[in-house]
């Protein structure tokens, strides 16, 4: 089959992997509920994996088009970004509800609470110390992706991999700390309302930021082997624009949830 | 109307790719050197500031310690238990600071 054609969309060949998806992750929903009423994780721990799986090869595939086989023309170009900006919007009014959820319920604490934000009973974090270092990391880190996109555009490799490293550096540095924070967490989520909208929230978050570290990771590894020119690299500024929302997410929750919830 | 106002927006997110493109063709050959500048004077800095600040805290024992167990009935809820283990713990449990419903649990050591 040529790739010939005299207009610059994209129709893509068959693939397997919107239909499997949908079945697996199906399965995934299905499977967190089954664990939940019956105690048994053997079908969301097979879903996982298999979505895991599927993930992977339709990424490879895109990347196998677009890279290898040129296939990603600007109009292409312009449809992958208005769908990295609408999922990224999807993702914003995500967290919303889970921000409408502190607030609701701190704005005006119950008198079963003790009327009293945090709830009588809850030792809250000290906004300060771990939260604020973690603020500096996720701020450090959209430093860091911009220099390596400005790098990236100059032509510049070594730079280019130089702020990427650093950028997952700092990603899984912040996951850490979090993982030792949760860790250290005098309550818990079934710790009145307090806990379930602070592990809601931050634990979302969270996995967007192991989310945002995997995909700018594999943008790493892309870069090693050559997959970006200075002019064409969307895979990367996605990654980036998910990677800014991942902060701006944090910079809100630092705001309302460990500091003025405080 | 509505695909004018597509046409526009599409041909502003194409405009921004080609900028980038024509950046990295006209003069400003050391955006990079900017943020990486950026990135080893002020965040970097930042962050280990941030860091000394957390390790000079480490010392309050008074906000390391584990809060006294006052049984309120919003606090330890066990409406269904966890999908692990007991059930009784949750995801992250640490004994010295997270009390079960019926109390801390009994540990050797003193906190």
């Amino acid at each position: 089959m040529s790739n010939f054609m005299n207009h610059p969309y994209h129709l893509v060949d068959k693939s397997p992997w919107p239909l499997l998806s949908a079945f697996s992750v199906m399965s995934l929903v299905t499977g967190l509920a089954k664990w939940f009423h019956t105690f048994n994780v053997s079908l969301v721990a097979f879903s996982l994996f298999a979505t895991t799986l599927i993930m992977i090869q339709w990424w490879r595939d895109v990347v196998r088009e677009g890279t290898y086989q040129g296939l990603h023309t600007i109009q292409v170009g312009v449809g992958l970004r208005w769908g990295m900006i609408l999922f990224i919007t999807s993702e914003v009014l995500f967290f919303m509800s889970f921000f409408w959820a502190f607030f609701h319920s701190s704005l005006a604490p119950a008198v079963e609470l003790g009327s009293s934000w945090p709830p009588a009973g809850i030792k809250p974090f000290n906004p300060f110390q771990i939260p604020l270092l973690n603020t500096a990391i996720l701020l450090a880190s959209g430093v860091t992706v911009t220099w390596s996109h400005h790098a990236l555009m100059q032509n510049n490799y070594t730079q280019g991999l130089q702020g990427l490293v650093a950028t997952v550096f700092l990603g899984l540095y912040f996951t850490s700390l979090q993982a030792l924070e949760y860790y250290e967490a005098p309550f818990s989520i079934a710790d009145a309302v307090y806990g379930s909208t602070f592990f809601v929230a931050t634990g979302f978050h969270g996995l967007h930021v192991i989310i945002g570290t995997a995909f700018l990771l594999v943008c790493l590894i892309r870069h090693m082997f050559n997959h970006f020119s200075s002019t064409h690299h969307f895979g990367f500024e996605a990654a980036a624009w998910y990677w800014h929302f991942v902060d701006v997410v944090w910079l809100f929750l630092f705001i309302s949830i460990y500091w003025w919830g405080n | 109307m509505a695909s004018v106002l597509g046409k526009v927006v599409s041909r502003g997110i194409s405009t921004t790719r080609v900028a980038s493109g024509q950046a990295a063709v006209s003069g400003h050959q050391d955006g990079w050197k900017l943020w990486r500048k950026l990135t080893f004077l002020v965040a970097l800095p930042g962050v280990a500031l941030c860091m000394l600040n957390v390790y000079l805290g480490l010392d309050d024992v008074e906000a390391h310690s584990a809060p006294p167990f006052v049984p309120y009935d919003y606090m330890r809820i066990r409406n269904k238990r966890f999908p692990w283990g007991d059930g009784q713990k949750s995801l992250f449990h640490n004994p010295h600071v997270n009390a079960l419903p019926g109390g801390y649990e009994h540990t050797d050591e003193h906190h």
